[in-house]
């Protein structure tokens, strides 16, 4: 049985069909096509999913699709601006804070998700933000930069 | 994971009738981090899902002088830990809330969701423990409530019925609570305790809580009795801390052996009690 759910997907209101056992992440990344949020551990330790749901951080593998209704749900790819890069985005590729790309996706809305709580933390608040996302390439140090460029530039 | 129907009701009764109607193999869905791991292992395979989220009263958080605090079984982890009123009078259950997982998981994980899922390790367990916490039931046959210590039967059991539902739990309001929670666990961040603790001092009286030693969180009552009217010297920290191990009944597993956490109670009740001595 399907079931009709509402939501506001990347700022535009969509109406869609779910199962109730189908994750958001598996919503999002073969209904909408939306594959910039990743399935790494898919048991909520990774944060290869993360997305902002109601502005807040959250593991899409770990939530029902079902569950999105009425929710506003803010991916990767509803971050920039046609080909204009978020902030937090250009940050990331001018500080090098990637290799294989596949943790990016979660950091960037992790730490967007505390800059729309608080626009100036400190490093070590990046740090706690972070701490549910792992990365098994840079070492954090150019991710935690990268963040703190954006931090700095906001003040 | 196996298909299911799903309903989001909007009261209590409702979802109790629904729960009833639909059998012993209907759940209820919170913040899922617990309910859809297990679903998605294939640990658990619901026919039916109930999820309380759509239920208004259940997202309440308050607090009055005379009833305490009330976190409704919906508010997450993050918004209890953050609360103004639960920083300033019960700190030690915002320190523990958010040492569970990671802020993601947080946004989504509830505290009811946590003692309900009735893991040892549960890590809001033992300031509630501590605190002498109700927990508040709906029911077809009306509301009760549970002491906290009475809600853990066993590994993953609970004492409610089915068709009951937590409404949140209820924390006395204390005059003033000096507090501490210890988590002992691999690593600092999303990961589970190897042995949880939490002490509380109110007025003259000291509460020792522990999980992750036994198949439910326990109040080491023992060592409760041994400090009782002594002034907390080095010699009684010392011995009270190994009164509170002889109470707990560890197992090994993945984390740790039993020996590893014997000695780690031990650790963690002595830093307990030495951050409440003043
Ligand atoms: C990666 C990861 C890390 C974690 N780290 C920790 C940690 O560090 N410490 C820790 O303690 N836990 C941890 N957990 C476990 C989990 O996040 C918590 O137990 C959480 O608090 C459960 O709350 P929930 O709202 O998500 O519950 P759910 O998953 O929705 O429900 C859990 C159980 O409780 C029942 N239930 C829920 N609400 C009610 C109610 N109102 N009435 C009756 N029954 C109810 C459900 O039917 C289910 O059986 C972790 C989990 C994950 C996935
Ligand atoms: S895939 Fe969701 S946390 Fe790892
Ligand atoms: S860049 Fe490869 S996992 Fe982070």
């Amino acid at each position: 049985m399907k079931y009709k759910i509402n939501f506001i997907l990347n700022n535009e209101n969509v109406e869609h069909e779910v199962e109730a056992n189908r994750t958001l992440l598996k919503v999002l990344r073969e209904d909408f096509d939306l594959t910039g949020a990743k399935e790494g551990c898919g048991l909520g330790e990774c944060g290869a999913c993360t997305i902002l749901v109601d502005g807040r951080p959250v593991n899409a593998c770990m939530m029902l699709g079902i569950e999105a209704d009425g929710k506003e749900i803010l991916t990767i790819e509803g971050l920039s601006n046609g080909t204009k890069l978020d902030e937090l985005q250009l940050s990331f590729v001018n500080n090098g804070a990637l290799q294989c790309g596949y943790c990016t996706p979660g950091m960037i809305m992790s730490a967007k998700g505390l800059l729309k709580e608080n626009a100036t933390p400190t490093e070590d608040e990046v740090k706690e933000a972070i701490s549910g996302n792992l990365c098994r390439c840079t070492g954090y140090k150019k991710i935690v930069e990268a963040i703190m460029e954006v931090v700095e530039n906001n003040k | 994971m196996k298909n299911f129907e799903y309903f989001k009701p909007s009261t209590l009764k409702e979802a109790s009738e629904l729960l009833i109607k639909k059998g012993a193999n209907a759940h209820i869905l919170n913040g899922g981090t617990d309910l859809i791991i297990r679903m998605k292992e294939g640990i658990t395979s619901p026919d039916v899902v109930v999820d309380i989220k759509g239920i208004k009263e259940l997202h309440n958080i308050k607090f009055d002088e005379k009833e305490g605090l009330f976190v409704g079984a919906c508010v997450v982890l993050n918004d209890m830990a953050h609360n103004q009123i639960v920083k300033e009078k019960y700190k030690v259950l915002s320190n523990a809330a958010k040492s569970v997982g990671s802020g993601q998981i947080r946004n989504k994980a509830t505290m009811t969701g946590n003692i309900c899922n009735a893991s040892p390790l549960a890590d809001t367990s033992t300031p509630l423990l501590a605190l002498d916490a109700k927990v508040l039931v709906y029911g077809p046959n009306g509301e009760r409530e549970i002491p906290i210590n009475e809600l853990f039967v066993w590994v993953r059991k609970v004492s409610l019925e089915h068709g009951e539902i937590v409404k949140g739990v209820r924390i006395p309001a204390y005059e003033n609570i000096i507090g501490d929670f210890q988590k002992i666990s691999r690593r600092k961040e999303v990961d589970l305790s190897t042995v949880a603790s939490t002490v509380v001092k109110i007025n003259d009286e000291i509460r020792i809580a522990l999980a992750s030693v036994a198949p439910t969180p326990i109040r080491a009552r023992k060592a409760e009795s041994f400090i009782k009217g002594k002034k907390l010297t080095d010699e009684v920290i010392e011995e009270a801390a190994k009164i509170a191990a002889s109470e707990a009944s560890p197992i090994e597993d993945v984390r740790a052996s039993k020996e590893y956490r014997i000695e780690m109670i031990k650790i963690a009740v002595k830093r307990n009690l030495n951050a409440v001595r003043s």
